[in-house]
């Protein structure tokens, strides 16, 4: 099994590298970087490209690890008990009817080889890391209530995404491969425009990236990325914005710059450069 | 045959395990490096775990598989392992001969790069020594340090010089690496610091609870739900800025004090000078008092960390107005606020960055405090033991306890 990108994506051949190093060696991949530069998007890819479920965790501070493996509930079978099940075809005496499997669940019972994603793995406590350490080392998991051990049926590929808004413990990230993902280049930009807006012409491109690294560079609080940029050319496009943009006159910089402070720092620039 | 690059990776400061290397193994086996770029991704994904580990893997990685010549490591960019090395074997092939000139034409790339891996592998034999050019070359911190530590052994002896007190803080930072004291070791320690409390609005069924009730009701169920436990630690510092005492440690108290810092939320931090008089001070300038008896209104499940040499002049501690502020009119001596302090935090601790090997022979307040605060010094191991102390809040020891029934 091979990955090697798809249609709408732009894999830099590194990454394609350690994306299918990853896969051989059955290890959890995590993948840091920059807000847009398309970490969890990868996750997407890679199901997409080779044809896999994709299991999806959105990661909450208020996890506790286990519900992403599987969920008991206790009160609907109380309620069951008491109530009787109904037409509902569950069974008050098999506890089985009683438990539903979170992704990390999911992806383990499939028989076929799937994605899972655990997004934003960082907002979580590092109790919840170190529960799932084990979890996805092993490829199983337990069942408390039953001592049921659930255990992977096909690894799945793991992707693990963070914003590092918090350090990681070691003991998580000697388990993972660990992959920085580094602001496209220029080139990789274009390449990654083209992707999405083939018809986009070359001055227009050309211009606009120039402005865009440009502005990138004069350290806003947030930078614009990638998503920006392309919401930006969009909004170009629509417009039938002719080239050449100057920098002094930038059309639609709300698409780019997202913060007030921002906003008037660059107004601010502006304004001396005039 | 790939253990000399395993142990540079050691010596440019990279954790080594086991584990990784018969992943490195298995990885090989697996057929996962068939050239040189992909062993350089492959060893890279499995030995790096840190940006900060990046530059140091990038060295070995050439000196050991391109040998690079010793003081000339070249510095590895993301594309360095396509162009340097291989543009540089490429040319020097040509101008030898051995490669014809129009080889770039005539070859593929993957060839080329097929052709250079299994030169570096050959070559690889006779730079087996070249892992001991690591640290003679000036250029490994590794080896720079080590120079340093030999230099401050020689002045080592004479300690109460000021001259030497930048030295002596080098000496120390040495005593503390051999410890090991390390930012990534110290965040594991500071993580087994933890108050589990019940917090939140109660969401968590209590399941006994709910059986129980339902069952003196007659079957009919009644629900009871619990706050979930979850991590409230509370923790206030107290540093001792003060005089040149604490001046030789200020690397130390920095770094463990910074790893407090980014791993607690609830982290409340005060200065004082030496010993504790009425109050402490939320600046360095310890300009702005908080006064002792607001602290202890403080919840008493907060953790107290004081962090000081406990050196300082016996009248210090013992007398009523030996405060060591000049203009201080303050009446009660510093042990009695920091019985204070003791008696009302039961979860408290002292730290002191002067090696314990030393107290004995330096103040006797170090060991007077002792009897009231549980102390621990700025070592990984005293560290662990002082978190235990956090964490089982061990009962005020038996003299504070005397003093605090007789005043």
């Amino acid at each position: 099994m091979q990955f090697l990108g798809t249609d709408k994506y732009y894999l830099n051949p590194e990454l394609r590298e350690i994306v299918n190093i990853a896969m051989a060696m059955e290890k959890p991949l995590l993948v840091t970087g920059e807000a847009g530069t398309g970490k969890t998007q990868l996750a997407f890819e890679i199901a997409r490209a080779l044809g896999l479920t994709l299991e999806e965790a959105r990661c909450k501070s208020t996890f506790k690890g286990e519900e992403l493996c599987y969920v008991y509930d206790t009160v609907l079978r109380l309620n069951d008990s008491r109530f009787g099940t109904g037409e509902s075809g569950r069974d008050v005496n098999k506890i089985w009817d009683y438990l539903g499997f979170g992704p990390i669940g999911r992806a383990f019972l499939a028989e076929e080889r799937r994605v899972l994603l655990l997004d934003e793995i960082d907002k979580t406590d590092s109790d919840t890391q170190d529960n799932l350490l084990d979890v996805l080392e092993d490829g199983s998991f337990i069942i408390r209530e039953i001592n049921h051990k659930v255990k992977a049926e096909q690894m799945p590929v793991i992707i693990i995404t963070s914003n590092a808004k918090r350090e990681l413990s070691d003991p998580f990230l000697r388990r993972c491969y660990c992959h920085h993902i580094p602001f496209p280049s220029m080139e990789e930009m274009s390449q990654i425009i083209r992707l999405h807006y083939p018809e986009v012409p070359a001055p227009l491109m050309d211009s606009a990236l120039a402005i865009f690294y440009n502005l990138r560079q004069q350290g806003f609080e947030k930078p614009p990325a990638t998503a920006e940029l392309l919401d930006w050319l969009g909004a170009l496009l629509l417009d039938g914005a002719k080239p050449p943009i100057t920098p002094d006159k930038i059309p639609f910089l709300g698409t780019l710059l997202k913060r007030t402070q921002d906003l008037l720092h660059h107004k601010g620039v502006e304004r001396e450069s005039v | 045959m790939f253990l000399p690059f395993f142990y540079q990776l050691r010596d440019q400061g990279i954790p080594v395990s086991l584990r990784y290397v018969l992943e490195f193994y298995q990885a090989m086996e697996k057929g996962l490096a068939p050239d040189l770029d992909r062993l350089f991704i492959l060893t890279r994904l499995i030995f790096v775990k840190k940006v900060e580990h990046f530059d140091g893997f990038e060295q070995a990685f050439a000196a050991y598989f391109l040998g690079a010549e010793g003081g000339s490591i070249p510095r590895f960019s993301q594309q360095a392992w396509e162009d340097k090395g291989f543009s540089r074997w490429l040319e020097e092939e040509m101008a030898r001969g051995s490669l014809p000139d129009d080889a770039v034409e005539r070859f593929s790339l993957a060839e080329l790069l097929q052709r250079f891996w299994e030169v570096a592998m050959e070559q690889r034999g006779k730079h087996r020594g070249g892992h001991t050019w690591v640290g003679t070359g000036g250029t490994s911190a590794f080896g720079h340090s080590g120079g340093e530590r030999e230099g401050v052994r020689v002045h080592g002896d004479s300690l109460h010089g000021s001259a030497l007190k930048v030295i002596e803080t080098r000496r120390y930072m040495d005593y503390a690496a051999s410890a090991t004291l390390r930012a990534e070791n110290l965040r594991q320690v500071l993580a087994a610091l933890k108050h589990m409390a019940p917090a939140g609005p109660p969401t968590d069924l209590d399941v006994d609870e709910t059986i129980d009730r339902t069952c003196r009701n007659g079957g009919e169920i009644e629900l009871v739900f619990k706050r979930e436990l979850r991590d409230r630690i509370q923790l206030i510092v107290l540093l001792d800025n003060g005089g040149a005492s604490m001046h030789p440690y200020l690397d130390l108290v920095k770094l463990v004090f910074g790893q407090m810092r980014d791993q607690f939320r609830d982290l409340d931090y005060y200065y004082f000078h030496n010993c504790i008089y009425g109050c402490v001070y939320s600046d360095p300038q310890r300009l702005a008092p908080c006064p002792v008896h607001q602290l202890v209104r403080r919840d008493p499940e907060t953790r107290v960390l004081v962090i000081g040499d406990a050196n300082m002049a016996p009248a210090e501690l013992m007398v009523s107005n030996g405060a060591i502020d000049y203009f201080s009119k303050v009446r009660v001596p510093g042990r009695d606020w920091l019985l204070q302090l003791r008696n009302h935090f039961a979860h408290s601790v002292w730290l002191n960055p002067m090696p314990r090997s030393r107290w004995p022979h330096e103040s006797r307040t170090i060991q007077q405090i002792g009897e009231i605060f549980p102390m621990e010094d700025l070592t990984l191991a005293g560290i662990r033991r002082a978190v235990e102390w956090l964490n089982s809040g061990a009962p005020p020891s038996r003299n504070s306890r005397q003093v605090a029934a007789g005043s």
